[in-house]
């Protein structure tokens, strides 16, 4: 069951003269939480940037296992991460469609499945049935998602007006909506008060149990990373420093050292 | 603050303000040259300069007195909030009745040869700001040169027509497909641009093609323009006095007495089809995963491609169908005018559509009506004013932007809603 899902190999990643990533290794299983922490600076979100598209790594591999064949994600560049090898990503800053209603930023996420039913517009252009019934399906799978965090009542207002942690919990959905195998989270609970973060935490879980999708989390909350996570990869200057249980990093000296710190 | 010092700075800021138009006005307008016998003389101007500058600041000052005032600004506001919410729930019966208000136009009374010639310019301006509307209000791509399709679309039309006598209904479309061509040719350079860089690009573009068709002498007749391009006719039926021996006419086929108005009143509806067709077309397709992708890059185009939205399709068609529609309403500037030439492509026309689309509130197919009736209007009112009707257009645009710096009907209607889903 937990067969492995992303194995990234010697990943390298180079700004000039600056190694930001230096031939890091780690993978990730399907149903499970991989976090990746780490002081600020020490490569996490370049390392999304290499998986997700955004920058092609200088040298190194990363491989995504997909109904039973292996993708190397180097292939891809930018969208077609999204489109074909199935890998989300949600933003540090968030990154809805503001001035979008909720429900149409959830339909964006489905794009490619719609542009091929409306038949590049064309179908739709004509008004054709195939094309108005992939659309309700469409909007029942955003239903679905928006029941799940609570905010159906609020679909059709903008993106842009919703609180934040309800715009931070729509950019998790809005990603899910492309059916990812992988999901990558860069600081979810960023600005989130306890009891929205308690919310993110169960979210999390579903997504882990019930969706059958591999979550990597970027996370500085420490209550989250210890209370989800299955796995956990330590980076400082762009290097691998620990990887294990949130119970053991806990205990690890090179992490208390790197960034945990110790309770006084 | 209190209001005697309120009043202080409104003073100092409208003496300031007449420091800067005396900056302005006194070379411009106080120092006239005129050449006399030999050589150039400075005629000054010292009480035009004097009486602008003073009208600078007693209207600097009403400005400044009116903002203290705060009611009176939200009675304004007010009423144009109502109308846009009007425009929200009545949208549809608004639009309706504009419609068949322009149907019935022709034949109403006080509608003559002006009145009609005119309103054929404001609906050609109408259509050409429905076309920009899907490049600048839906997909977000400042587009600075959308005068040059307009130009590609009259120039292919007149071409082809003189070149192979080919009719109206076959010209068009091709015309269309020339101009969405120049659109993808367009589009592909600027991909990467955004914003500023974008706009520059476009409004070289613009320039390149205006100076191609000056230069191209073989293909265009440079600045001689293309002549006799054949009038548009009535599903064959030719609109002269004299038709040709054999063949029918009009006001001879359908018997009636010959009037010159009978074309004009073709080409009203012409256009006015043209540029329904426009609306409808943009209306579908903003609903269509297409039309949300492009508002989707208009608003973050880095979340697109995290959500597989293929950016370079989706500019492209943006650029593509925009263009198509800038030349269909070229194919009939050319048939209307009979006649093309570089000068009818200049920037200017550019920044009066971009001017509509932006004063009409981005993205709003209502707005764009209103701007167009009222920016065209309003020079054509102040034509006896000549040159200076141009202030009247800067005056316009200025009203606009203190009332409704958004544009005049701001409001996005969400493409899909959940609640009538639900409905259904």
């Amino acid at each position: 069951m937990n067969k492995s899902l992303l194995k990234v190999d010697n990943l390298t990643m180079k700004f000039g003269g600056l190694t930001a990533i230096d031939n890091l290794s780690f993978s990730a299983n399907n149903n499970e939480i991989t976090s990746i922490i780490g002081p600020n600076g020490a490569g996490k979100t370049t390392v999304f940037n290499c998986l997700t598209g955004f920058y092609k790594p200088t040298d190194g591999e990363m491989l995504l296992s997909k109904d039973n064949e292996t993708i190397a994600l180097k292939k891809f560049t930018d969208f077609k991460i999204a489109q074909k090898a199935k890998v989300a990503r949600t933003f540090q800053n968030i990154r809805l469609f503001p001035a979008m209603s909720v429900l149409e930023n959830l339909l964006v996420a489905q794009h490619n499945e719609l542009m091929i039913a409306s038949g590049f517009s064309i179908f739709g252009i004509l008004n054709l049935k195939r094309y108005k019934d992939k659309e309700r399906e469409a909007v029942e799978k955003a239903k679905y998602w928006l029941d799940i965090i609570g905010l159906t009542n609020r679909a059709d207002d903008n993106a842009g007006d919703l609180p934040y942690g309800d715009q931070r919990k729509l950019e998790i959905v809005r990603a899910m909506c492309i059916e990812p195998k992988l999901l990558c989270l860069d600081e979810p609970a960023a600005g989130l008060n306890p009891k929205e973060s308690s919310e993110l935490n169960k979210l999390l879980e579903f997504i882990k149990n019930d969706k059958k999708t591999g979550i990597l989390l970027i996370e500085h909350d420490m209550s989250v990373v210890m209370g989800i996570s299955d796995h956990v990869v330590v980076l400082n200057y762009g290097k691998k420093i620990f990887q294990g249980t949130p119970y053991e990093t806990r205990k690890s000296k090179e992490v208390i050292e790197a960034y945990l710190g110790v309770d006084e | 603050m209190k209001p005697s010092s309120e009043i202080k700075s409104i003073i100092k800021d409208s003496l300031f303000t007449g420091l800067i138009s005396l900056a302005l006005f006194g070379p411009i307008v106080g120092l006239k040259t005129s050449s006399k016998g030999q050589g150039l003389f400075v005629t000054p101007h010292v009480g035009i300069v004097s009486l602008l500058v003073l009208a600078c600041i007693i209207g600097r000052f009403l400005i400044g007195l009116n903002s203290l005032r705060k009611k009176e600004i939200s009675f304004v506001s007010n009423i144009t909030s109502t109308i846009s919410s009007y425009m929200d729930n009545k949208g549809k019966h608004v639009a309706i009745t504009g419609v068949l208000f322009a149907i019935v136009f022709p034949f109403l009374p006080f509608t003559d040869r002006y009145v009609l010639d005119v309103s054929i310019m404001i609906l050609t301006y109408i259509m050409l700001g429905w076309g920009l509307n899907i490049v600048v209000g839906l997909a977000g791509l400042l587009d600075l040169g959308y005068v040059a399709f307009y130009a590609v679309g009259a120039y292919s039309y007149a071409l082809i027509a003189t070149t192979f006598g080919w009719s109206f209904w076959i010209c068009l479309p091709l015309a269309g497909v020339f101009a969405a061509f120049f659109g993808i040719l367009l589009g592909f350079p600027v991909l990467r641009l955004r914003g500023d860089y974008l706009a520059i690009v476009t409004l070289g573009f613009g320039e390149i093609i205006r100076i191609i068709l000056i230069n191209w002498y073989e293909v265009t007749n440079g600045p001689d323009g293309i002549t006799g391009i054949p009038r548009p006719s009535f599903f064959g039926l030719p609109f002269k006095k004299f038709p040709e021996e054999g063949e029918a006419s009009f006001h001879t086929f359908f018997n009636l007495e010959y009037s010159t108005m009978h074309r004009i009143i073709f080409l009203y509806y012409l256009i006015l089809i043209l540029a329904l067709i426009t609306n409808y077309f943009t209306l579908k397709i903003r609903k269509l995963p297409v039309g949300r992708a492009w508002e989707a890059l208009r608003e973050d185009e880095i979340a697109c491609k995290s959500l597989g939205v293929n950016p370079t399709n989706t500019k492209l068609t943006a650029f593509a169908i925009g263009a198509t529609f800038g030349g269909f309403a070229g194919s009939f500037f050319a048939t209307r005018q009979a006649f093309v030439s570089p000068e009818s492509f200049t920037f200017i026309e550019s920044a009066i559509i971009v001017a509509i689309v932006v004063l009409g509130g981005m993205g709003s197919q209502t707005g764009v009506v209103l701007a167009s009736i009222f920016l065209i209007g309003i020079t054509e009112i102040f034509r006896d004013l000549e040159q200076y009707r141009m202030i009247a257009f800067g005056g316009a645009m200025v009203l606009i932007m203190i009332f409704k710096p958004k544009g005049i009907l701001a409001n996005r209607k969400p493409t899909i809603t959940l609640k009538d889903h639900l409905n259904e």
